[in-house]
C-alpha cells in the first residue's frame, strides 16, 4: 500500500525540483595561478550548459578553445585565463554568475551568452561595469536596435539576418504562397517576421502563420494543417530536437517531395544535417556557414576542429571561433584591453572568418555578413548544403522596420 | 474538423499515448509493489534510447538493438536494486534522494558518453511506410507503437491474473510480511520487479527514439509526464496508466488543435480534476 502523504511530498518535491531547473553542474575550468601582471587577460565565457542548448554551448566553447590553441593560449599577445560559467538559459542565474565573473573574479572581457533572453538581462550591466560583451551567439534583433550598447558586439547573427536572407529567393525561384512554422517565443516571431517581410516583397504571400509550443515532440497537428492549406512552399524556423523532429516528421507524414520545405540557417546546420541524413535531403535554408565553404580561412579551420574534437564544425563553432578571434584583433589594434579603447576599434572591424569575410557594422553592432542560399543534396553518403547563390553582405536594418 | 484529420490525430494521441503507458507501467508497479517512487525512471528511458542508437550505429538492426539494450537496461535496473535501493526500503526521504540523485548521475553519464548534440533513429525499413486515411498519410511506425502498447496490456494483465508470479506479486502488494511468511523471497521478487520496470522504461525509450529523439534534458520532461500518468491512473495500477496514458497523449494531441498555447496546461488541469473528483486516482484503491 501506497501512503498518500509520502507520495504528495516527493511529487511536490520532484515537480519543484524539475520546474525550477535544479540542475546545478558548474562548468568551470580556472587556469591555475591568477596574477595581477599586466600580460594576462581574464575573460569570462557566460553559455548555457545544461539543458537545450547544451549542443550550441558545447559547440561555441570548442571553437573558441580551438582559436586559442591554436594561438598559444593567448589573444592580443596576452595569455589569457578562462572562466567557463553555465547561467542554464535563466537570465537570474546569469546575472549572479555575471556578478561572480566581474564583482569577484574581476574578468576583463565577457563572452556569451546563448540566450537572447540572458543578453538582454545583462544588457543593463555591462553598461553600468563597462565590460566589453563579445555576443557569441543571441541572436534577439533588440540588441542592434532598441537595447543597442556600445558595450556589446555580436559576432553571430541576428534573427533578423537570419529570418530574411532566403526571402527572396524563395519568392522568386520556389513558390508565391507559404506556410510558415516557428516555436511560440521571441526568436520564432522575429524570425517569421523578417522572412515575412522579404518574401512578401518579393512578391510572396505568407498564407498561414503558426506557433507551436517550444519544444513541441510532434508536429502531426500542424502538418496536416499545411497539408489542406497547400501552400507551394513551407518556410521552418526550429532548432536542436525540435528542428530534427521537425524534418523527420515532415518525411514521415509524406509531405516530403510533395511541398518543398525552407528554412534559415538551422536546417542547413551539422547540428541537424547529421541526425536527420536523407530526411533533411531537398530543403533548401539560408546559411551563412557549412563546413564545405570554399574559402582559406575555412578549409584551415574545418581540419584542425576535426582533427581536435573528431567531428565537424557547424556554424556554433564558427561563432565561438570568431569571439576569440575578433578580441585577439581588438587587443592587437588597440593596444589595451581597457574597454573604451576597445570600442573604438570594434566599430567597423573587419577580419576573414571561415564563414568569409565579416564586419561588425557600427549602426547596430551586428556583422554584416553573406548568407548562402543551400539546398540540402546527398553526396557520397552524406547529406551537404550545396550552395546555389551567394546574398552577399547582408546588413542589418538601423531601426526595425515600421509594420 | 474533417473524419480524416480526425483520425490521424487519434492515432497519433494513442501512439504518444502508449509510449506513456510503457514508461508508466513501469514506474507505477515499482511504485505499487515496492512503495518507491523511482526518480531515475526517466534516466532509464534515456540509456534504453542512446544504447540502441549506439548499437544501431555499430550496424544492429534495429530489432536487435531493441532487445539489446532492453536486457542491458534491465540488467542495470538489477544492479541499482541490489546496490543501492535494497539498503534503504522503508525510509522515504533516502528513498527520494538516493533516486534523485542516481538521475542526476546516470543523465550526466549519459552526456559524458553520448554527447549533448540531440540525435534520431531511424524507423526501421520493414515499418518505414505509410498508410493513406482519405488525402492524408499516416506513418505506418505510430501505428506499430499503438500495437505494441496494447500487446503489452494484455501481456501485463494475463500475467498479473493469470500466473502464479502474477499472483505473488498482488499478494506482496496487499501484506508484504505475510507473503515472505509463506516462504516466498520477497527480495527476489522486488529485484524482478525492478529490473521488469527498468526494461519497459528502455522499451519505451527505443520505440520512442524514432519519434522523439535523443536529447540532454529529456528525461526529467518524460519523468513529469509519466508522474502524471500515475497519478491519474492510481498509485501502483498499471490498468490506471493505461487508460491515464492514452487520456495524456490524446488531450496533448487534440489540446494543441484546439487549445495551441494551453496544451500543457491541460494536461495538469485534468490531473487537477482527476484529483478533486477521484483522489485515489482513476483506478486507485482507497487509502487509509
Amino acid at each position: 500500500m501506497v501512503g498518500k502523504g509520502k507520495f504528495w511530498s516527493v511529487l511536490f518535491i520532484t515537480i519543484m525540483l524539475i520546474l525550477s531547473g535544479c540542475s546545478g553542474s558548474a562548468v568551470s575550468n580556472s587556469k591555475s595561478n591568477s596574477s595581477g601582471e599586466k600580460d594576462t587577460i581574464k575573460i569570462g565565457v557566460i553559455l548555457s550548459s545544461t539543458g537545450t542548448f547544451a549542443p550550441l554551448a558545447e559547440s561555441i566553447k570548442n571553437g573558441f578553445n580551438l582559436y586559442l590553441e591554436e594561438n598559444d593560449n593567448k589573444l592580443g599577445g596576452k595569455k589569457v585565463e578562462i572562466k567557463f560559467e553555465d547561467d542554464e538559459a535563466n537570465p537570474q542565474v546569469a546575472l549572479r554568475k555575471y556578478r561572480q565573473l566581474v564583482k569577484n573574479e574581476k574578468v576583463d572581457i565577457l563572452v556569451g551568452p546563448i540566450s537572447s533572453a540572458v543578453a538582454y538581462a545583462l544588457r543593463d550591466e555591462v553598461e553600468k561595469d563597462k565590460i566589453i560583451l563579445i555576443d557569441a551567439n543571441a541572436a534577439g534583433n533588440d540588441l542592434s536596435w532598441s537595447k543597442k550598447s556600445d558595450y556589446i558586439y555580436r559576432l553571430s547573427f541576428s534573427n533578423w539576418q537570419n529570418g530574411s536572407s532566403a526571402g527572396e529567393y524563395l519568392a522568386k525561384n520556389v513558390g508565391k504562397t507559404a506556410v510558415a512554422i516557428a516555436p511560440d517565443y521571441p526568436a520564432g516571431k522575429e524570425v517569421v517576421s523578417a522572412f515575412k517581410e522579404a518574401f512578401e516583397a518579393a512578391g510572396g504571400k505568407v498564407v498561414k502563420e503558426i506557433y507551436p509550443k517550444l519544444g513541441t515532440n510532434d508536429f502531426a497537428t500542424y502538418l496536416t494543417d499545411v497539408a489542406q492549406v497547400k501552400p507551394e512552399l513551407v518556410f521552418t524556423f526550429m532548432a536542436g530536437s525540435d528542428g530534427i523532429r521537425f524534418v523527420q516528421q515532415y518525411n514521415d507524414f509524406g509531405l516530403k517531395g510533395k511541398i518543398p520545405l525552407s528554412g534559415p540557417m538551422e536546417f542547413g546546420d551539422q547540428l541537424i544535417l547529421e541526425p536527420t541524413g536523407e530526411a533533411a535531403e531537398g530543403i533548401i535554408s539560408g546559411i551563412l556557414y557549412s563546413p564545405w565553404l570554399e574559402n582559406e580561412e575555412n578549409k584551415k579551420f574545418v581540419e584542425a576542429y576535426q582533427e581536435k574534437y573528431g567531428k565537424l564544425p557547424n556554424t556554433f563553432s564558427v561563432g565561438g571561433y570568431d569571439s576569440a578571434k575578433v578580441i585577439d584583433i581588438a587587443i592587437k589594434e588597440a593596444g589595451s584591453t581597457n574597454a573604451e579603447d576597445l570600442i573604438k576599434v570594434l566599430k567597423g572591424i573587419s577580419f576573414d572568418s571561415p564563414r568569409g569575410p565579416i564586419t561588425i557594422d557600427p549602426k547596430t553592432n551586428n556583422p554584416i555578413q553573406n548568407f548562402y542560399i543551400a539546398k540540402n543534396t546527398k553526396k557520397d553518403n552524406q547529406i551537404v548544403p550545396e550552395v546555389l547563390e551567394t546574398v552577399e553582405k547582408v546588413t542589418m536594418p538601423e531601426k526595425a522596420p515600421a509594420n | 474538423m474533417s473524419l480524416s484529420i480526425f483520425s490521424v490525430q487519434l492515432l497519433t494521441g494513442l501512439a504518444y499515448g502508449m509510449l506513456y503507458f510503457m514508461i508508466a507501467a513501469g514506474l507505477t508497479i515499482i511504485l505499487g509493489v515496492m512503495n518507491i517512487v523511482n526518480l531515475a525512471h526517466g534516466t532509464l528511458f534515456l540509456l534504453g534510447s542512446y544504447m540502441a542508437f549506439t548499437f544501431m550505429n555499430q550496424q544492429f538492426s534495429f530489432w536487435i538493438a531493441l532487445l539489446l539494450s532492453v536486457a542491458v537496461t534491465a540488467v542495470i535496473g538489477i544492479i541499482i536494486e541490489k546496490l543501492f535501493i535494497r539498503q534503504i526500503y522503508g525510509k522515504e526521504l533516502e528513498q527520494v534522494l538516493l533516486t534523485f540523485g542516481l538521475a542526476f548521475v546516470i543523465a550526466d553519464t549519459a552526456k559524458w558518453i553520448w554527447g549533448t548534440e540531440p540525435q534520431t533513429m531511424a524507423v526501421p525499413a520493414l515499418l518505414d511506410s505509410s498508410i493513406s486515411i482519405g488525402p492524408m498519410v499516416f506513418p505506418f511506425y505510430r501505428l506499430f507503437v499503438v500495437l505494441i502498447g496494447c500487446l503489452l496490456a494484455l501481456l501485463l494483465w494475463y500475467f498479473e491474473s493469470k500466473t502464479r508470479i502474477g499472483a505473488i506479486i498482488r499478494a506482496g502488494v496487499d501484506d508484504r510480511a505475510m507473503v515472505s511468511a509463506l516462504g516466498i523471497n520477497v527480495g527476489v521478487v522486488f529485484t524482478g520487479v525492478f529490473a521488469f520496470g527498468a526494461g519497459l522504461a528502455a522499451l519505451s525509450g527505443v520505440l520512442g527514439g524514432p519519434l522523439i529523439g535523443m536529447y540532454t534534458g529529456m528525461e526529467s520532461d518524460i519523468l513529469v509526464t509519466s508522474l502524471i500518468v500515475v497519478v491519474i491512473g492510481g498509485l501502483g495500477s498499471w490498468k490506471g496508466s493505461f487508460i491515464g496514458a492514452i487520456l495524456i497523449g490524446l488531450i496533448e494531441t487534440f489540446g494543441k488543435i484546439w487549445f495551441p498555447s494551453l496544451s500543457m496546461l491541460i494536461v495538469f488541469l485534468l490531473m487537477v480534476v482527476v484529483l478533486i473528483i477521484r483522489p485515489q486516482g482513476l483506478f486507485g484503491r482507497e487509502v487509509a
